[in-house]
């Protein structure tokens, strides 16, 4: 069975780990959220 | 359509089928025609998940969506990138590392045959279907608003893809899929762009969301509370979006192989990642986008007469029918207030530009809306009744009604170009999936062990092609199934909640073996499906459905009546639960 934290070592674009990586995609869905909010409110 | 518009679309759709023949050179094996050598660069590999999920019914359905229910609709992939992240954590690596072919290659590894065959025959089965839906879909549409014949859209929509498809497999699939995109985004933009245009003098583009917005189509945040509390059956709102729609990203770009085949062509598992990752940043965007565009076009509907119902055909049926005097009372009366209308949204804008109060506008206009909409559910009514047999619901003709009215020359010939596109980058990498599916996980497993690379080079090439038939005969008997968009979203979530919780199960419960897992997900689909037929049961066989417990029948009544969208976490969850409990059980008899 494969073991999960077998990491495989490869360069990251971009930022320095992954989870740097993941930590910006759920903060720009986070952002896009508030922005949305905002666009709902105003228009209404 | 004039000439330009047939020069358009055929240079359109001869250029892709031409374009994917060129790039469909690739080694003549498994890797090269299913996984294109694992070369692809992160761009490719996220144009062709987009690509894929995108279809034909997402351009048409959306902004129709967003004229009927407003843009809440766009929460149901706020889901999306969560599960990207997840998928990079934990499925791509694992993916890469086993160099699977398919995703349930790696249930064999880690249960049983029996697992990964199951697994792949309902994968079989819910994309050889929905494939069916997503050549038909476009087709009945294109074929009532021009009159073509059915048959032959079909054969069109879905046999000439299959020309590159069965040629280059995965490569030309992916290269296809970029160009297409290309022409897709372009003919989107133009349109938004034209909307605009057509306004009235003096009226921009913000003001267009000043009048969509205040007339509750810019909803785009939903809570699904109500006097009453949460409403569970509310398909759209937040929270089934964010947690519903994790689970059926999850399970689509997870566990399906049409898109598991997309990031397996990538040539490192950081190509993969990042494809993903992009495609968590762009989606929701993309999706916000194309439902504006439906916003805008109800905004022009204000200043213009929309037609009463956007199917003209079933317009005519009713017109041939005894119901033809009460269609003339309900025209003439929707004319009236089409004009009321007008009068109304432009009094509306000139308060709002002149900074006054716009509460009596909006409010009177309010009204009207309310008024049309209810002369369009008494039309509707006609058209449910027996004798007339309609289709009631024309949330697919919107957009391109509007399209078809109103752009100019050449414009209607591209996006009905962008249509077709749309509908072969998803049915492509469908066939592609099914075939690899069918080659790895049944043909080389059960009926021809050992394969030359040529042998199976060849019957790859020979099962693409038969599923490319199979799914335009589906196309043909498909029939009427109301909002396009959701009857491929709900036949999903009927398989694959319990796709995704083989994986989960799979991936983070390492002390449940094959028959536990196996027997589960044969008694969570049973429960899945029969909820969703659950009230046809009723009326169908109501002295078998009364003989059963009483506890039975309440569980079913409320899982029938919890929206779709939850369905995939119903299943994720009930296959883990279900897993657990059953493999104590095994544990215990074998002890």
């Amino acid at each position: 069975m494969i073991n999960m934290s077998d990491e495989i070592k490869e360069k990251v674009p971009v930022f320095r780990s992954w989870n740097l990586w993941y930590a910006f995609v759920i903060l720009f869905l986070v952002v896009l959220i508030i922005l949305f909010t905002f666009f709902t409110n105003y228009f209404a | 359509m004039s000439q330009l518009d047939w020069i358009v679309l055929g240079v359109s759709l001869i250029g892709i089928v031409a374009y994917g023949l060129y790039k469909s050179k690739t080694t003549r094996d498994l890797d090269g025609y299913f996984l294109s050598n694992r070369t692809m660069p992160w761009y490719l590999v996220l144009l062709s998940i987009m690509g894929t999920q995108a279809s034909a019914i997402t351009f048409l359905s959306a902004p129709g969506q967003a004229y009927t229910d407003g843009m809440r609709f766009v929460q149901y992939y706020f889901g999306l990138p969560l599960a990207m992240v997840l998928l990079c954590i934990t499925f791509v690596p694992i993916f890469h590392k086993l160099k699977v072919y398919t995703a349930y290659e790696y249930l064999e590894n880690r249960f049983d045959v029996k697992t990964r065959t199951l697994t792949s025959f309902l994968f079989l089965l819910q994309r050889g279907l929905s494939t069916g839906i997503s050549i038909y879909a476009p087709s009945i549409i294109l074929s009532s608003l021009f009159g073509w014949n059915i048959f032959w859209t079909n054969i069109v929509m879905g046999g000439l893809l299959i020309i590159y498809t069965v040629s280059g497999g995965a490569r030309a699939v992916a290269y296809t899929q970029q160009l297409q995109f290309v022409i897709i985004f372009v003919g989107m933009a133009v349109t938004a762009y034209m909307v605009v245009r057509l306004l009235p003098n003096g009226i921009d583009f913000i003001d267009t969301l000043k009048v969509s917005g205040r007339l509750g189509k810019l909803n785009v945040i939903t809570t699904g509370n109500t006097d009453k509390g949460f409403n569970w059956n509310d398909r759209y709102n937040i929270w089934s979006g964010i947690i519903g729609g994790f689970f059926l990203a999850l399970s689509y770009f997870g566990t399906d192989q049409s898109q598991v085949g997309r990031y397996l062509t990538a040539k490192s598992v950081s190509e993969s990642r990042i494809g993903l990752l992009m495609n968590g940043l762009v989606k929701v965007p993309m999706q916000f986008l194309i439902l504006l565009v439906g916003a805008m076009v109800f905004t022009f509907y204000q200043f213009n007469q929309a037609p009463l119902f956007f199917n003209q055909t079933q317009v005519a049926i009713v017109e041939s029918s005894s119901y033809k005097d009460s269609l003339h009372i309900i025209q003439q009366r929707y004319s009236s207030l089409s004009a009321q209308k007008k009068k109304l949204v432009e009094q509306f804008v000139g308060d709002y530009k002149s900074g006054r109060n716009t509460d009596q506008p909006v409010t009177a206009l309010k009204q009207v809306n309310k008024e049309t909409e209810k002369l369009r559910s008494d039309f509707k009514n006609i058209l449910e009744k027996e004798d007339v047999n309609g289709d009631s619901n024309d949330t697919n003709y919107i957009f391109l009604r509007f399209v078809v009215d109103y752009m100019p020359k050449g414009l209607v010939g591209l996006l009905i170009a962008v249509i077709f596109l749309a509908s072969w980058g998803s049915i492509a990498a469908a066939l592609n999936s099914l075939a690899s599916t069918t080659v790895v996980d049944i043909h080389k497993k059960f009926v021809q062990l050992d394969c030359t690379e040529a042998q199976d080079y060849s019957i790859s090439k020979w099962y693409t092609f038969a599923w490319g038939i199979f799914s335009i005969i589906i196309a043909q008997f498909a029939g009427n199934m109301g909002s396009l968009i959701e009857a491929v979203n709900v036949l999903g979530s009927l398989f694959y909640g319990v796709i995704l919780g083989i994986f989960l199960v799979a991936f983070y419960m390492k002390s449940i073996r094959g028959n536990a897992v196996f027997i589960s997900a044969i008694l969570v689909e049973i429960i899945i499906i029969l909820s969703f037929v659950w009230p046809w049961l009723t009326k169908k066989i109501p002295s078998v459905i009364d003989k059963m417990p009483s506890f039975i029948q309440h569980f079913m009544e409320g899982m029938a009546n919890i929206s779709f969208l939850w369905l995939n976490a119903i299943g994720a969850i009930g296959m883990i639960v279900m897993s657990f409990l059953l493999q104590l059980v095994l544990k215990k008899r074998t002890n």
